[in-house]
């Protein structure tokens, strides 16, 4: 009689404790973008897009992302600059570029892998403009550039005061992409200043569970 | 004494406003108040820029004698400027691969260049993707350029002549650039190299023929001269041509190494004569370098 009263208080109070510890966890949310910043929130196009990172500890990366080793070339260890005068980024850097320039509608996050990968998932709000189309070769670039800002001279020249800023990314620093898209940018004339090169890509993206878009089919 | 001053004063404007004349700008006089320390704006096409520093001079001009400026004759002159517009990054290389890949006449395998279809079609997908995140309501332009301009002209069966009217029609008229090395002396296109490169890139592509080299004897003599030079080692020839009616710098390079891609060679050698290959002229002799 005793024994039972005493187990059913045990194990009563083991749960209230587990409850409380569980509870705690979830609702604490502690892991963090920045000490000041459990989510972004963006408003982007009129929608609002809240980024938290997964809070399970336990989380790992899988699959194709948490490989280390690819065969370079191509996929070699891209440089911290990509090229002069092109600001690299991190991932607080794209919060406060989607925060702000994209926001603003003054800017755009540039995802410059190829269409299937996009379609898989990329970072919220980003657009997809492969690498190949501002290329040199593609003879039809200069539309794209002029969806980007800028304004086609008499003599086809190009003007880029008014263009967009950039926030260019790719699959992750051994993914040569995003650095060949900054130097086409360059070569066309598009102003340093107004590239940003996230270097991390979505592999940093996800290595720090940050969220992304869902795997969508746009246009 | 101050008359022969200003006799002398006068006749030094006069040759400077003849200098300025000379130089083959199709503008007018530039506008005084210009700062003379602008540097000159970067190398476009057939048109060089009015050295800027000579705005000084010429304001002086035009502020002494106003209408003796458009009455001066130009000397030294001796042809039209060609009016063609010129791309210093259109290749000769490039263009035939487009062209070639466009009519299908490539293989797979060697054709990085995305087909002009799936570029359009990846250039319309991106735009469309922008215009949601801009707003904007860009499209694909249709664009006249110099390659599409010969493929629809050689799908539709054209013969040579109509190619050569319809290319020149569009490139002197400005609106389609050319690589330098096809513009001929007397300022139209040499549609003949472009059309014999292509077929020549066609049939080494098919695997018919090796790529061209070099002709064995000169089909054409005139404009030819052979010279033995005495040298330490024995006596070497040094050949030199002038430039015939008609020609361009991509005919020489053919019809002296058999293969338009080889006309850096006469360039570079020829460098005090000919500012760019798309300038050169009637009567220019030229020193053509061996392999």
């Amino acid at each position: 009689m005793l024994g039972e009263r005493h187990m059913m208080r045990v194990v009563g109070l083991a749960s209230v404790i587990w409850a409380a510890i569980f509870a705690n966890q979830a609702l604490a949310q502690d892991v963090r973008i920045t000490e000041h910043q459990a989510n972004a929130t963006v408003s982007v196009n009129g929608q609002t897009i809240t980024i938290s990172r997964i809070q399970d500890h336990g989380h790992r990366l899988t699959g194709d992302f948490a490989r280390t080793s690819r065969a370079c070339p191509p996929a070699c260890v891209q440089p911290m600059i990509a090229a002069r005068g092109v600001a690299t980024a991190g991932e607080l850097e794209v919060l406060g570029f989607l925060k702000g320039p994209v926001s603003l509608s003054r800017g755009l996050l540039i995802d410059a892998r190829m269409p299937d990968d996009f379609s898989r998932g990329s970072l919220p709000a980003a657009v997809n403009v492969p690498t190949a189309t501002v290329a040199p070769e593609n003879p039809y670039r200069a539309d794209i550039l002029r969806a980007l800002g800028a304004v086609e001279g008499d003599r086809g020249d190009l003007d880029f005061t008014n263009a967009l800023d950039l926030m260019l990314f790719s699959n992750g620093p051994w993914d040569p992409a995003a650095t060949l898209m900054v130097q086409h940018l360059r070569e066309s004339g598009y102003p340093a200043d107004k590239i940003n090169f996230y270097r991390a890509g979505l592999q940093g993206w996800l290595s720090l569970g940050l969220s992304v878009s869902a795997v969508q089919n746009q246009g | 004494m101050i008359r022969s001053v200003i006799a002398f004063f006068l006749f030094a404007v006069v040759v400077c406003a003849a200098i300025i004349f000379r130089s083959d700008n199709g503008t007018g006089p530039p506008v005084a108040g210009q700062p003379a320390a602008s540097p000159a704006p970067a190398p476009q096409a057939a048109t060089p820029a009015a050295p800027t520093t000579e705005v000084t001079r010429a304001e002086v001009a035009s502020m002494v004698l106003p209408a003796a400026s458009s009455r001066i004759a130009v000397p030294g002159q001796i042809q039209a400027e060609p009016t063609i517009r010129t791309d210093t990054h259109l290749s000769m290389e490039d263009m035939t691969n487009n062209v070639l890949a466009e009519l299908g006449l490539l293989p797979e395998s060697a054709s990085t260049l995305p087909q002009q279809a799936t570029a359009r079609a990846a250039t319309a997908t991106v735009l469309r993707g922008l215009n949601a995140a801009t707003g904007g309501q860009s499209a694909v332009q249709e664009r006249v350029d110099l390659q599409s301009l010969v493929v629809d002209a050689l799908k539709a069966g054209q013969d040579d002549a109509t190619i050569d009217q319809l290319v020149n029609a569009a490139a002197i008229g400005g609106q389609v650039a050319v690589p330098e090395v096809l513009v001929t002396a007397d300022g139209r296109v040499d549609t003949s190299v472009l059309l014999a490169n292509i077929i020549t890139q066609a049939k080494v592509a098919a695997g018919q023929t090796a790529p061209p080299t070099r002709p064995d004897s000169i089909t054409d003599a005139r404009g030819v001269e052979v010279r033995l030079v005495q040298a330490a080692q024995g006596a070497t020839e040094a050949r030199f041509y002038t430039v015939q009616r008609g020609d361009s710098l991509g005919a020489i390079a053919i019809k002296f190494y058999g293969n338009v891609n080889q006309y850096p060679r006469i360039f570079e050698a020829n460098r005090q004569t000919l500012s760019s290959p798309d300038r050169i002229r009637i009567g220019q002799r030229l020193v053509i370098p061996d392999l």
